[in-house]
């Protein structure tokens, strides 16, 4: 025995000791895979004769109550993975614990569910950063660390127009081949909405905007929305990563300095307009807005959110606590200054297309959130577990923003009533933005089987959560109900927690990527309300090189119409440097 | 939605009762009861507020249980799943929209029937140890049904396997049910089945006072069978909740043997109930 990398001749079924659990033999290999010099090797293989054992993953994705997709793709793929040699096991839970355990503990092989995406592909960078690998929140939480994926990741921050094009080609393309995750499909926003009650923008019902400026009817007083998550119910917190959805509740709460279109456009919003010179926004705000409790709105308020989701310990740099939401946008701030009441400067290092995207967050009272830094210190002293920060943990009811609406009752787990927030900027006459057209906002938590029947009953006039792809063919169109489609960018994929082996490889992920039938899911679990992709990024940022032309440029599916082919995948988990012993189980160092 | 489901099942059970007073108690014991119900309920007092205290606390629970769940529970879903895998997709065979329309209604309308009728069949007694026995044995199926959901968290076989069951979901078939049973559990409590259980429990009942109400017990049999079949066709739990279900109603019927009657009013509260424990037997136990 030398005690190769391989060691192929250990494989075999006939070495029957005692089983380890993968947990116990990762925390035990953790103090020994540091050093891979040839003695510590021989060490382990005495001590640890069956670390070489069946593929044992656990997919960790939510109940059909919550996404009905996710599950149909994990139990899907969960078919094909134990078709070919790996033995498969679930954990599901529900959206608040499914993002704690994937977000903030990172206690997860691999997990199946809709990434948020984004309008530009800058949130690749939050997404795969190598610093942020010990963050919580969406931030890297693959745990994947690659120094030339991060050098191009920063390169296009900080170029504009053709150039960054070409930047975002080059990350895009290195994220194809790496495969940290493997995105799936994009699927298809389709909402129920009444026309006879109210003027629709299609389009823009991608944004919390969407529900701001329609034209309602006659006598038409209250928006009544249906909504298929109850979180927003619980927690109003704009920080809370765990219960933020889709849901465009929170976002008409709060002004940001700039809103962004479903085109991507940033445009301006509590900012009356801003400059951009060479590294500097140069703000302008409105005046005279108040928050939702009477306090003045102003820039220092604007300045504090800043230095806030920068470090929500405030004034204890030596231990700075990032907000687990925002952390790209604000990443791109170097620094904030009060000109004057209405005017602030942010120093930005990044170009104009990524800098300012920096205006997109939410703005918090200071009054409200000074009180809420801190709490992340334990009794033991510094830690650096963001999700245990005051500001993070609080459930924010009721929420003082200054948005559109402000907050008027909730019933946890039924329902929620927001109302038109008379003092917002937008109902001057001398704005031109959408504004709230009506005095009430109801939201009321249905099933998913249940909601798109509301609107058709005429008992609500939206469905907030965009429909399941299942019920999209059976609205009734008959009446006044119409199913719109609106862009969408969030993805379902499949995301490795590439600090474990065998994930870390990326000939592994690879080869996992292609056991994926891309198109074959789009049409069995989406009924074709998705079209797949080999990238996750809006199709006017897809390379010529990444686009979808019948299957994956990249990672093509081993097999064909959601059948794989045994012997294609054995040879290609073999080519990888894998080893299948004689019963047709995959075997790795685990 | 939930005021109309509400409606409904008032509606139904608002008929059903009735029919069934008439038809299994029998006029005899209607004109007793109206002698003696002041004395019966004054007996039965301590044992309905115990049952109606668990209840409290279990709506009590419904907000406070998924944040202590969160922390203390254990994340079995997987297991159960592996454990029995897709035996409830058995039921695909036998599929049929009528037996779906059979198992839906048997599931919310049966089910409530079933829990009631005793409650008043068993008041109607006069010997009141068997109502007693009753109440607190649905007590203990409520508290520690509550327990396991707390310590258990499990999503039932229609949250894993949605595609399969599409048919005969309740929740697909018939959304409006949803608001009624969200009102009472949340989704991820399924170990134990409590339909089971309770189901499980009156048929207990039923069986032993089947010399009182011979015409009630094949009935109560039938349909508790049905209600813990109709979890499973329905996709709401896993055989093993509806095994663990049944285990739990033999506990409890044991249990409620055990208690009741145990302690005595009169030991608790001194002599003021002297004059009422003289016709009460079970108060005399302990001497």
């Amino acid at each position: 025995m030398n005690g190769g990398p391989a060691a192929p001749n250990r494989t075999g079924p006939s070495d029957g000791g005692p089983s380890i659990s993968r947990r116990s033999a990762l925390a035990a290999a953790a103090g020994l895979t540091v050093s891979t010099s040839g003695c510590i090797r021989q060490v382990r293989d005495i001590l640890m004769p069956n670390n070489i054992q069946q593929l044992s993953l656990t997919i960790t994705t939510l109940p059909a109550d919550s996404d009905r997709q996710s599950i149909r793709l994990s139990r899907e793929l969960a078919d094909v993975f134990e078709t070919v040699g790996i033995n498969v096991s679930f954990d599901i839970r529900s959206p608040v614990d499914f993002h704690r355990t994937v977000l903030y503990d990172h206690e997860f092989d691999v997990w199946i569910a809709e990434h948020p995406g984004g309008t530009d592909p800058d949130f690749l960078y939050e997404a795969l950063h190598s610093v942020y690998t010990d963050e919580s929140g969406w931030q890297n939480p693959f745990g994947y660390t690659n120094l030339t994926v991060d050098d191009s990741l920063e390169t296009q921050r900080q170029l504009e127009g053709e150039k960054r094009r070409e930047a975002v080609t080059d990350v895009l393309e290195q994220v194809a081949i790496e495969q940290p995750f493997v995105p799936i499909c994009i699927p298809d926003q389709h909402r129920a909405v009444r026309t006879d009650r109210f003027d629709w923008d299609e389009r823009a019902l991608a944004t919390p905007q969407g529900y701001l400026g329609v034209d309602p009817a006659p006598d038409v007083s209250t928006l009544r929305a249906t909504h298929t998550d109850s979180r927003p119910t619980s927690n109003l917190n704009p920080l809370a990563v765990d219960y933020r959805g889709e849901d465009p509740f929170v976002d008409l709460l709060y002004d940001s300095p700039a809103t962004e279109t479903a085109d991507g456009e940033i445009e301006p919003w509590f900012a009356r307009s801003w400059e951009w010179d060479a590294g500097t926004i140069d703000v302008r705000l409105r005046t005279d807005c108040p928050f939702h409790d009477g306090e003045p709105m102003t820039a220092e308020d604007v300045a504090f959110t800043y230095r806030f989701l920068a470090n929500m310990r405030l004034d204890d740099a030596e231990a700075a606590a990032p907000a687990p939401r925002y952390r790209g946008l604000v990443e791109a701030v170097d620094s904030v200054e009060v000109v004057h009441r209405d005017r602030v400067e942010l120093r930005i290092d990044a170009g104009r297309p990524v800098g300012e995207r920096a205006l997109l967050v939410p703005i918090l009272p200071a009054h409200v959130w000074r009180e809420r830094a801190g709490g992340a210190n334990g009794p033991g002293g510094a830690t650096i577990a963001q999700e245990t920060a005051e500001a993070v943990a609080t459930e924010n009811v009721p929420p003082i923003g200054s948005g559109p609406f402000q907050f008027a009752e909730r019933t946890e787990g039924e329902g929620l009533t927001l109302e038109r927030f008379d003092g917002h900027f937008t109902l001057r006459s001398d704005v031109d933005l959408p504004a709230p057209t009506v005095d009430e906002l109801t939201v009321r938590v249905d099933p998913p089987g249940a909601a798109a029947q509301r609107v058709v009953d005429d008992t609500a006039d939206v469905t907030t959560s965009p429909l399941e792809a299942n019920v999209v063919a059976g609205v009734d169109q008959s009446g006044s109900t119409r199913v719109l489609e609106s862009p969408s960018w969030s993805f379902y994929c499949l995301g490795f927690n590439a600090r474990d082996a065998p994930f870390s490889n990326p000939r592994f992920r690879r080869v996992i990527a292609q056991l994926i039938d891309k198109e074959w899911l789009v049409d069995e679990v989406f009924r074709g309300h998705a079209r797949p992709v080999a990238t996750p990024v809006t199709e006017e940022w897809v390379p010529e090189s990444l686009e979808w032309n019948g299957t994956d440029p990249e990672t093509p599916f081993l097999g064909t119409d959601g059948e794989v082919d045994e012997a294609a995948v054995e040879s290609a988990f073999e080519t990888a440097g894998f080893r299948y012993d004689e019963r047709g189980r995959l075997r790795v160092r685990q | 939605m939930l005021a109309e489901v509400l409606t409904q099942v008032a509606l139904v059970i608002g008929i059903l009762l009735p029919i069934s007073v008439l038809v299994f108690i029998g006029r005899e014991r209607l004109v007793r009861t109206r002698a003696e119900w002041r004395d019966r309920l004054r007996t039965n007092a301590p044992v309905i507020a115990v049952l109606l205290v668990v209840l409290l606390i279990n709506r009590v629970a419904r907000q406070t249980a998924p944040e202590l769940s969160r922390k203390v529970g254990v994340h079995l879903t997987a297991t159960f799943y592996n454990v029995e895998g897709e035996f409830i997709l058995l039921f695909k065979s036998v599929e049929t929209p009528e037996l779906t329309a059979y198992f839906a209604s048997v599931y919310v309308f049966g089910y409530t029937f079933l829990l009631i009728f005793p409650v008043i069949a068993y008041f109607m007694l006069s010997d009141t140890r068997t109502f007693r026995r009753l109440l607190a044995a649905y007590a203990l199926n409520y508290a520690i049904g509550l327990v396991l959901y707390i310590l258990i968290i499990a999503y039932g076989p229609r949250n894993v396997m949605p595609a399969e069951l599409t048919e005969r979901m309740l929740y697909d078939t018939n959304p409006q049910y949803q608001y009624l049973t969200r009102e009472v559990n949340a989704n991820t409590n399924v170990f134990p089945s409590l339909h089971t259980s309770l189901s499980a429990t009156v048929a207990a009942f039923a069986s032993m006072t089947r010399s009182a109400y011979p015409k009630w017990f094949p009935i109560a049999v039938v349909l508790a069978a049905s209600v813990a079949i109709s979890t499973m066709y329905l996709g709401i739990h896993w055989g093993i909740d509806v095994a663990a279900g049944l285990v739990l109603a033999a506990a409890c019927v044991v249990l409620s043997d055990k208690l009741v009657g145990r302690w005595s009013l009169s030991d608790l509260f001194g002599d003021r109930f002297e004059g009422l424990s003289d016709r009460l037997p079970r108060l005399r136990r302990e001497e």
